[in-house]
C-alpha cells in the first residue's frame, strides 16, 4: 500500500472539499451555499483529514509535494511545494475540528444576521488561507496564506461595520500585522538574494543566515501572534463576532506567527541572539498580557488577554529551542481556548449582549452545561494535571526551570502562570457563582444542539487531546528526565498560589472593603499605558514634527526668513540708519558732501 | 529551585560549572575497563525507520523497537510502556 499516495491524496482532497462551497455557487445558481452546507463541508473535511493523520501515526510517513514551478525570473523558480510533515498533518484535523464546532455554534449565534451566508463564506476563506499557510513549504506560498488570513481577519473584525469601534479595531489589526509583514518581506528578500530560493529546507541547509533576516522573521511572528509591542490589536479584535474571536483570534490565525517560527526553526536553531530574543520577548508578553487581564471586566477581553499570554508562552518554548513543545501547546490551546470563547458567546447571547462580568452571576444554575464547560476550559488553561493544557504547559515550565537560561524570563513566566490562575478564577467566580446581577427579565435557554454539541465536543477535546497527542507522538527532543521535587512541582505550586490569592481577593470583595487605587491597579487597568503612548504620543510627535518641518521650516524659515523677509529686515536696518541722516539741515548735507569728497580723494 | 543559578552567581566555576564551558574529561577516567560506545542500530536501519536526525544517537535501537511496537499495536497507544521506559532510561543515562 502506497502510504505516500494516500497521504497526498487525502490532504489535497481535504482542501478540495473545503473549497466546494465557494466554487460551486460560481458555476451554477442551483448550487448555492448555506450555513448548514458549509458546516457539513467542514465536518466532512475533518473526517477526511483523519486519514493522513492515521497514516502518519501508523507508519511515520511524511511527504514533500512540489508541482508547477513559476519561472519568476531566470534562475529563480517558485514551485507550489506542500510539506506534509508532522506539523501540518497533526494541525489539519485539529484546525478542522475546532472550525467545525465554531461554525456549528455560529449557526445559532449569527442566526439573526441577514448576511449569515456571507459570514460563513468569509470564515471558510479564512480557513482555506490558514491551511495553505500550514501546508506551505516555501515562503512565497506561506506569504499568500499569511496575507489571506490577515485580509479575512480585517473583514471579519469589521463585520458589524456600522460600529466605529469595529472599524477602528479592524484597521488596528491590519496596521499592526503590516508592521510584522515588513519583517517577513525583509527575510524573503534576503533569502532570495543570498540563497536564491524561498524553499525553507533549502534555505536552512545552505548558509549560516545572519541575524537581521532572522529578526525579521521574529518581527513577523511578533506582529501576527500579538507579542509585546505589537499586541494591542488582539484585545481590540474582540469587536468582531464571537465565532470570529473563537476561530481567528484564539486558535488559528494568531498561532500563524508561532507556526512560522516552528517551520523556520532550522534557520535559527544555532543563533543564540535570536533564541534569547524570542525567550525574553515571550516572557515579557506572557507577563504583560496576564497583568492586563487581571483588571478586565469584559469577558471576551479577559479571554483575549489570556490568548496573548499563552502565545507568549509559545514564544518562550521557541526561545528554549523546543519548537515541538510550542506546537503541542498550539494544539492543546486550540481546544480549550475555542471552548472558552464559545461558552462566553453562549453567555453573552443569553444575556442579550451583556459582556461585563460584573453584570453576570449565578450563571451556573441557569446555563449548567455552558458553566461546566467554562470551568473545564479554565482548569485546562490553568494547567490542571492531566487535562489538555497540562501536557504542554507543564513541559514548557519544566524545561524552562531545568535549563540554564535566563532566570529573568523564568521568573516572569512563573509570575504569569500564577496570574493566569488569578484572572481565570476571578472570571469563573464572577460569572458563575454568587447572586445573579443580571436584568430580571432574561430568557435563557441553552437547550439547543447548535450550542451544546460544539461546546461539549470541545470540552471532550480539552480533556483528552493532550493525552492522545502525547501518547501517539514520541518526543523529538528528550524532555528533562530527573529534577528535584521542588522544580517538578513549580508549575502546580505557582498555580495553587494564584488560586489562593484569587479566593482571598474574592472574599475581600464580599466583605465590601473598598479597593484602594494604586500604581499597579492603574497600570493593569490602563493596559500598561501602551495604547495612548504608542497610538497618541508617537503619532502626535511625528505629525507635529512633520507639520513643523513642512510649514514652519520650509515656508516660514527658508521661504520667509532666509528669503525676502530676511532680506527686507536687513534692508530695514540700513534704511533706518540712513533715514535719520535726512534731517533737512544744510550743515549735515554739507558735511556729507565733504565726507564723500574726502573718501574719493583718499581712494584715488 | 534555581539553586544552580544562585551557585553560579555566588561562587565560581568550582562550585557550579559554566554551562558554556563545561569541563571535559577523558572517557576512561576512573574506569579502566570502559570500552568506547558502539551504535547498536546501523545507519541503514535508522534511515529505514525514518528516525529524525536528532534522534539517531546511541539509544536509537530502543527508539526503533518502540516505533515498531507502536506500529504493531496501532491504534492502541498503550502496551509499549516497557520499551518507552527503556528508551527514556537510555536517554537519561546518555
Amino acid at each position: 500500500m502506497d502510504h505516500t499516495l494516500i497521504l497526498n491524496t487525502s490532504m489535497l482532497l481535504t482542501l478540495a472539499v473545503l473549497s466546494t462551497p465557494i466554487i460551486f455557487p460560481l458555476l451554477s445558481d442551483n448550487l448555492k451555499s448555506s450555513p448548514t452546507v458549509i458546516v457539513r463541508t467542514v465536518k466532512t473535511s475533518f473526517f477526511i483529514s483523519l486519514i493522513p493523520m492515521t497514516v502518519f501515526i501508523h507508519s511515520g510517513v511524511e511527504s514533500l509535494t512540489s508541482c508547477w514551478k513559476w519561472e519568476f525570473i531566470m534562475n529563480f523558480k517558485i514551485p507550489i511545494s506542500l510539506k506534509m510533515d508532522f506539523y501540518s498533518i497533526m494541525f489539519f484535523p485539529i484546525a478542522l475540528f475546532v472550525s467545525w464546532s465554531i461554525l456549528q455554534f455560529a449557526t445559532w449565534y449569527m442566526a439573526s444576521d441577514p448576511h449569515i451566508t456571507k459570514f460563513f463564506i468569509y470564515l471558510l476563506l479564512f480557513l482555506i488561507a490558514m491551511l495553505i499557510l500550514i501546508l506551505a513549504n516555501n515562503l512565497f506560498l506561506l506569504f499568500i496564506g499569511w496575507e489571506g488570513v490577515g485580509i479575512m481577519s480585517f473583514l471579519l473584525i469589521s463585520w458589524w461595520h456600522g460600529r466605529a469601534e469595529a472599524n477602528t479595531a479592524a484597521l488596528q489589526a491590519v496596521l499592526y500585522n503590516r508592521v510584522g509583514d515588513v519583517g517577513l518581506i525583509l527575510c524573503m528578500a534576503w533569502l532570495a538574494s543570498a540563497t536564491n530560493t524561498w524553499e525553507i529546507h533549502q534555505a536552512s541547509s545552505h548558509v549560516q543566515i545572519p541575524t537581521l533576516p532572522l529578526m525579521g522573521l521574529v518581527l513577523a511572528a511578533a506582529g501576527k501572534s500579538a507579542q509585546f509591542g505589537l499586541h494591542p490589536w488582539l484585545p481590540a479584535a474582540m469587536e468582531g463576532p464571537t465565532p470570529v474571536s473563537a476561530l481567528l483570534h484564539s486558535s488559528t490565525m494568531v498561532v500563524a506567527g508561532i507556526f512560522l517560527l516552528i517551520r523556520t526553526h532550522p534557520m535559527y536553531h544555532n543563533n543564540p541572539t535570536v533564541l534569547t530574543f524570542c525567550l525574553c520577548l515571550g516572557a515579557l508578553s506572557t507577563l504583560f498580557a496576564s497583568m492586563c487581564a487581571l483588571t478586565q471586566n469584559d469577558i471576551k477581553k479577559i479571554i483575549a488577554f489570556s490568548t496573548s499570554s499563552q502565545l507568549g508562552l509559545m514564544m518562550v518554548a521557541i526561545g528554549l529551542n523546543l519548537p515541538q513543545l510550542a506546537f503541542l501547546h498550539i494544539s492543546t490551546h486550540a481546544f480549550f481556548k475555542a471552548m472558552l470563547f464559545l461558552c462566553s458567546g453562549s453567555i453573552i447571547h443569553s444575556l442579550n449582549g451583556e459582556q461585563d462580568i460584573r453584570k453576570m452571576g449565578g450563571i451556573q444554575k441557569m446555563l449548567p452545561t455552558t458553566s461546566s464547560c467554562l470551568t473545564i476550559g479554565s482548569l485546562a488553561l490553568m494547567g490542571t494535571p492531566f487535562l489538555a493544557g497540562f501536557y504542554s504547559k507543564d513541559l514548557i515550565i519544566e524545561s524552562l526551570t531545568t535549563s540554564y537560561l535566563n532566570s529573568w524570563a523564568l521568573l516572569l513566566t512563573l509570575l504569569a502562570t500564577s496570574f493566569t490562575a488569578v484572572y481565570t478564577l476571578r472570571m469563573i467566580l464572577l460569572v458563575q457563582t454568587g447572586f445573579p446581577r443580571i436584568p430580571p427579565v432574561v430568557t435563557m435557554n441553552e437547550n439547543n444542539p447548535a450550542i451544546l454539541a460544539p461546546i461539549t465536543r470541545l470540552a471532550l477535546g480539552s480533556i483528552v487531546a493532550g493525552f492522545i497527542i502525547t501518547s501517539y507522538i514520541p518526543p523529538v527532543k528528550t524532555p528533562p528526565m530527573t529534577m528535584p521535587p521542588s522544580i517538578k512541582f513549580t508549575a502546580i505550586i505557582v498555580t495553587i498560589l494564584g488560586v489562593v490569592v484569587a479566593l482571598e481577593l474574592s472574599n475581600l470583595s464580599k466583605a465590601h472593603i473598598k479597593p484602594k487605587r494604586n500604581l499597579f491597579s492603574d497600570f493593569s487597568s490602563s493596559l500598561g499605558y501602551f495604547n495612548p503612548l504608542v497610538h497618541r504620543f508617537s503619532t502626535t510627535n511625528l505629525l507635529g514634527g512633520s507639520q513643523n518641518i513642512a510649514s514652519h521650516l520650509i515656508d516660514h524659515s527658508w521661504l520667509k526668513m532666509a528669503g525676502p523677509e530676511g532680506l527686507a529686515t536687513l534692508q530695514q536696518m540700513a534704511a533706518k540708519t540712513t533715514t535719520s541722516l535726512h534731517s533737512g539741515s544744510i550743515k549735515s548735507y554739507l558735511g556729507a558732501i565733504a565726507l564723500s569728497i574726502i573718501i574719493m580723494l583718499l581712494s584715488s | 529551585m534555581g539553586a544552580h543559578l544562585a551557585r553560579r552567581y555566588l561562587w565560581d566555576a568550582e562550585a557550579e560549572p559554566d554551562p558554556l564551558q563545561m569541563p571535559t574529561f577523558p572517557a576512561e577516567l576512573g574506569l579502566p575497563q570502559r570500552r568506547p560506545r558502539a551504535m547498536v542500530a546501523s545507519a541503514e536501519q535508522l534511515a529505514q525507520g525514518r528516525v529524525p536526525l536528532d534522534q539517531r544517537d546511541f539509544c536509537g535501537h530502543h527508539l526503533l523497537r518502540l516505533l515498531r511496537c507502536h506500529r504493531d499495536n496501532f491504534p492502541v497507544p498503550w502496551g509499549c510502556h516497557e520499551l518507552r521506559h527503556a528508551w527514556d532510561s537510555c536517554q537519561h543515562h546518555e
